[in-house]
């Protein structure tokens, strides 16, 4: 009897999920290539949004002095840990206005997450290497997604309705709101959208050697 | 071999064994830089007469070994060995192997890339040249502050006292040291950089020291009678010698540098100096050097 009950549960939620609208997103820039990285979000039109009770913690990691992955999207209220896979240590830090933390120099995974409670866009840096540097974006809304290395995202599972879409990427030189389209998700299916986006130069802290070659760090 | 000599050689040993010993505590972070390419030197004689004036070319390549350790979020140690050669085209007596040890502790004022920063650094090295006139080791301390502006700009400003010693006396004047290149003096200095994009840096320091410094010439009476050591330079002739002045060095640098990942580097760098000594002494040259770097 219980497994006759888990697979009508089980059929309910397929038949569910199949009325559920998809969202498959293109970013490309100017020049037409594939822009990886983007951050994809998909805001309820009628502003219901249902934020998981637990979201899964994040990770954003220190490898070869890097941060891995380089942007990170979470859902607001999500933990995030910094381990540090590098056999040296770091100081991790952010100075944005929607998460002010600062890791004091560790090695290892550090005993607490950081809590991402506000939505927005955190820059993160390390104090040691300045060259270092990671974003995550906080998303108010769940459906979210990054773009691979073929500029495509798909955001699975919107429940039917109309949404506003918006696209970030750490090199827009633009407001995200200028980004935003009107999607109209109300039947299930696949829906494409598509993004050309104006980039700005990538300005980050030089880690190549100089010609002066005092002081490393 | 004097006292004074081995003294050195053990301060120069000892920083480059300390800088292999560093990395053997958890922290430690091992680094090694290596530099090669080609300098041009027009006025390797530091002479004023046109008639003195020796220019030429060499090959070069330099390496350090060493560890950085980050004592806080703010402060870090590096120690490194530094090993550099130069060999020289035509002139053979100034190609040179020198050994070495740097010692840099860095602190910076606060979290941020654009917080500002203070550098203090010793820098020792035995420097064995195929001219023995101008063999022996030296030292330099060097206080340094800076700031970074953003991503793209940084700029500092600092002093260097640096001491030069002579392994060999070779007096041709009674009374009259036979030292020449036992040259001290003090710097100060500004410098600044500018990134123009992810792969081009380009810099500029201009720099002042006031010292002892030293120039070849055939001999000549007002250079004589200033000079507070005279020694014969063969390296430019056997009619040649070297004299240690009082002066004054002006010297503005520019650089280029073109990143070609996020470990190797081309170089490009260029130096005008004037020199004002006291005998009446006023000479020009300029240094131009094109390198390769990777840094590991």
């Amino acid at each position: 009897m219980r497994i006759f009950w888990s697979l009508v549960l089980a059929t309910i939620a397929n038949v569910a999920q199949a009325q559920n609208a998809e969202l498959a997103a293109s970013v490309v820039d100017e020049q037409g290539r594939p822009l990886a990285d983007a951050i994809v979000v998909a805001v309820p039109a009628d502003g219901s949004l249902r934020l998981p009770a637990r979201p899964r913690d994040g990770v954003v990691d220190q490898v070869n002095k890097e941060f891995t992955p380089k942007v990170t999207a979470i859902v607001v209220g999500t933990p995030v840990t910094f381990p540090n896979n590098d056999n040296v240590r770091h100081q991790v830090y952010s100075f944005s206005p929607a998460k002010r933390f600062e890791l004091p120099l560790y090695a290892g995974v550090p005993a607490q997450p950081v809590l991402f409670d506000k939505p927005g866009v955190i820059v993160l840096g390390c104090n040691i290497h300045d060259w270092m540097v990671g974003y995550v974006y906080v998303s108010e809304s769940p459906y979210f997604a990054k773009t691979g290395s073929d500029g495509k995202a798909l955001l699975a599972d919107l429940p039917p309705r109309p949404y506003v879409v918006r696209v970030w990427h750490p090199q827009l030189d633009a407001s995200e709101e200028s980004t935003r389209q009107n999607v109209d998700a109300s039947s299930a299916g696949r829906l494409a959208v598509t993004w050309t986006l104006k980039l700005k130069p990538e300005v980050k802290v030089r880690r190549a050697p100089t010609a002066e070659r005092s002081g490393r760090y | 071999m004097s006292g004074w000599y081995w003294r050195r050689c053990f301060l120069a040993a000892a920083l480059g064994m300390g800088c292999l010993a560093l990395p053997a505590s958890a922290e430690g972070e091992w680094l090694f830089d290596v530099d090669a390419g080609v300098l041009y030197d027009n006025n390797l004689t530091r002479a004023q007469a046109p008639a003195d004036i020796r220019g030429d070319g060499a090959a070069s390549v330099s390496a350090a070994i060493g560890s950085f350790s980050a004592l806080s979020g703010n402060d870090g140690i590096t120690l490194a060995a530094d090993l550099r050669a130069e060999a020289y085209w035509r002139f053979h007596g100034l190609n040179v192997v020198g050994l070495g040890g740097t010692a840099t502790y860095r602190h910076k004022f606060g979290v941020g890339l654009d917080a500002p920063w203070i550098v203090g650094a010793v820098t020792a090295s035995y420097d064995d040249y195929q001219g023995n006139v101008r063999t022996g080791g030296r030292y330099a301390l060097r206080a340094e502050l800076g700031r970074r502006f953003s991503e793209s700009f940084d700029a500092s400003f600092g002093g260097v006292y640096d001491r030069r010693y002579a392994k060999y006396d070779q007096p041709v004047v009674p009374g009259i040291s036979g030292k020449p290149f036992e040259l001290s003096g003090a710097s100060a200095y500004a410098r600044a950089s500018y990134a123009l994009n992810e792969e081009l840096l380009l810099g500029a320091k201009l720099e002042v020291r006031r010292g002892d410094v030293e120039s070849t010439a055939r001999p000549n009476l007002e250079i004589f009678e200033a000079s507070s050591a005279i020694a014969p330079d063969p390296t430019f002739g056997p009619d040649f010698f070297a004299y240690r002045l009082r002066g004054t060095t002006d010297t503005a640098t520019l650089n280029g540098s073109w990143a070609l990942d996020d470990r190797s580097s081309i170089n490009l760098s260029y130096s005008a100096e004037r020199t004002r000594a006291y005998a009446g002494l006023d000479y020009r040259s300029w240094v131009a050097t094109i390198s390769l770097a990777y840094r590991y």
